[in-house]
């Protein structure tokens, strides 16, 4: 076992050197994503400074609490961007054009090596920014969270980004199976432009279970700052651990399934 | 010699009719693209839902005027789909097969104003359909204006919208034969126009200051001003935002035709 974990290692320190030596080719667009993301983010703030110059409360959520939920969204979004956003976005066409063939080859897990091998570090100013919001956000709470609290909220976060990975590994594997994914990815695009708008706590009915179980977008960043707030019970956080569990299952069997079930450029 | 007037304009008619017939090679894209209009709708339903529960007027809006609002706007931003205009000139000057366009018989901004009236007209009907089954499915009490002048005022406001647009991304995409890397400025304008066209949350909810400098620029009126005379809001300004929008528009022509002017040297056609 630990043999396996020191090639990994390896293999990753590997693949992020071949990065940076890729990326320095290209240097204008090094903090491309930054910018367009880090202006997403931006963007979000403005709208809710708007509507809480008419409003005080959106449910029993204020200012500093949906501050921090757009910090928490951005911060694991950031996450994603730097770690495993690029390589697993490319899975797809990797599959359409039988270049999996190269992955599978190599004495390397390739869900590993398609995870890590596009790592980008110029979102990294992304989750500094990010950091930023949250602490504003905390601070416009009103709280001063002792080590419980931050403990709780960077577990959730930790969880969270699971969640939103197993969801962008199990949505690409569609293309295991079907010639292509554009309409899983159009989905996906629209659940999470909507979801980063809008904290689960306005979800309710059929929307609450469309976006808090089957396409889980919705407790992504409400949960961690639910569990800041001190809103969140044990059964929301049961809830929350137990969603995170069942799509990690999910998608290491939807993986394993596609492997078995790809054939190369005809597949 | 027999003079046909409009034998110029035969050609882009052909361009935009072309670019209506190619839509339906897409079927499948037209009906998820109506689909995901709903996202728009269930945003505004949700949120301004929670916030409604508290307060009964916000900005001047109740619950159903608001959620018109939001019907309307996201069915005029569905309509401006020339967003992809600049992404087009963008790769084809950088993989230098631009010269498809520039080899053509017809002026290319005028090919891509074309291109862009064939869309929306694709368009236009199944978008209306998208905002009906909307206005049902939520059970919106929907509030229009019923007054003929104000409707007429805000169909010319949009089609002056959608050519202003069409401008701001011909005019972006042009500028990649001097700047090459224009990609990452693309996306964050994408992400800066929701907002300040009012399609994320009506401009009404700004402060006043902000509100008062944004009636300067075009974009209040390509999506905001529109959807809020379609709803029976804003009547004075309908008459003064036709005259900036149209003004804008002939100021971007200049730019554009200036631009071009001078960059279009630069173009080599290998790529980049």
């Amino acid at each position: 076992m630990r043999k396996r974990w020191k090639k990994n290692f390896r293999v990753l320190r590997e693949l992020m050197r071949i990065r940076f030596q890729g990326l320095m080719m290209f240097q204008l667009g090094f903090f491309g994503p930054f910018f367009v993301d880090g202006s997403l983010f931006v963007v979000q703030l403005m709208v809710f400074r708007i509507v809480y110059s008419n409003v005080e409360r959106i449910g029993s959520w204020g200012e500093g609490e949906m501050i921090l939920f757009i910090g928490t969204f951005s911060l694991i979004n950031a996450v994603g961007m730097v770690v495993y956003f690029f390589g697993i976005r490319q899975l797809p066409e990797k599959i359409k054009k039988g270049e999996l063939d190269l992955y599978l080859t190599k004495p390397v897990s390739p869900l590993l090596r398609l995870t890590f091998e596009k790592i980008n570090p110029g979102s990294i100013p992304l989750v500094f920014m990010s950091l930023c919001i949250i602490g504003y956000g905390v601070s416009k709470m009103g709280i001063t969270p002792g080590a419980g609290k931050v403990l709780a909220y960077l577990g959730w976060v930790i969880m969270m980004t699971l969640l939103h990975y197993d969801m962008m590994v199990l949505i690409r594997c569609v293309c295991f199976y079907l010639v292509t994914n554009a309409r899983m990815e159009q989905l996906e695009d629209a659940a999470l432009e909507l979801c980063m708008k809008l904290p689960g706590i306005a979800f309710y009915g059929i929307w609450r279970v469309i976006f808090c179980f089957f396409l889980p977008y919705g407790i992504m960043a409400t949960l961690p700052v639910q569990s800041m707030s001190g809103e969140m019970g044990i059964r929301l956080a049961l809830q929350g651990a137990a969603v995170t569990a069942v799509f990690t299952i999910l998608t290491v069997l939807v993986w394993k399934g596609g492997v078995r079930h790809y054939n190369s450029a005809s597949s | 010699m027999k003079i046909k007037p409009w034998s110029g304009y035969r050609k882009y008619a052909e361009a935009a009719y072309l670019n209506l017939k190619a839509q339906l090679a897409w079927r499948a894209d037209v009906i998820f693209n109506m689909l995901f209009t709903i996202s728009k709708i269930l945003f505004a339903f949700l949120l301004w839902g929670i916030i409604f529960q508290q307060k009964e007027v916000v900005a001047g809006f109740t619950f159903h005027g608001m959620l018109s609002y939001y019907i309307i706007s996201s069915f005029l931003s569905q309509l401006e789909m020339s967003g992809g205009i600049s992404e087009e000139i963008f790769w084809r000057i950088r993989n230098g097969t631009f010269t498809n366009y520039v080899v053509l018989p017809i002026n290319t901004e005028g090919y891509f104003i074309a291109m862009e009236a064939g869309v929306v007209l694709f368009y236009l009907a199944f978008d209306f359909l998208a905002a009906v089954i909307w206005i049902f499915l939520f059970r919106i009490r929907f509030v229009f204006t019923g007054e003929p002048l104000i409707l007429i005022c805000a169909v010319v406001m949009v089609l002056l919208g959608l050519l202003f647009m069409v401008e701001l991304n011909y005019y972006l995409g042009i500028l990649t034969l001097k700047y090459q890397e224009i990609s990452t400025f693309l996306m964050i304008k994408n992400n800066l126009i929701s907002l300040v066209t009012g399609t994320i949350v009506p401009l009404a909810l700004f402060p006043e200051g902000i509100v008062r400098l944004m009636r300067y620029l075009p974009f209040y009126y390509v999506t905001y001003l529109p959807s809020m005379l379609l709803t029976g809001r804003c009547r004075q300004e309908a008459l003064s935002g036709i005259l900036i929008l149209a003004g804008w528009c002939a100021f971007l022509q200049v730019v554009i035709t200036v631009t071009w002017n001078s960059y279009r040297r630069k173009y080599d056609g290998v790529g980049i």
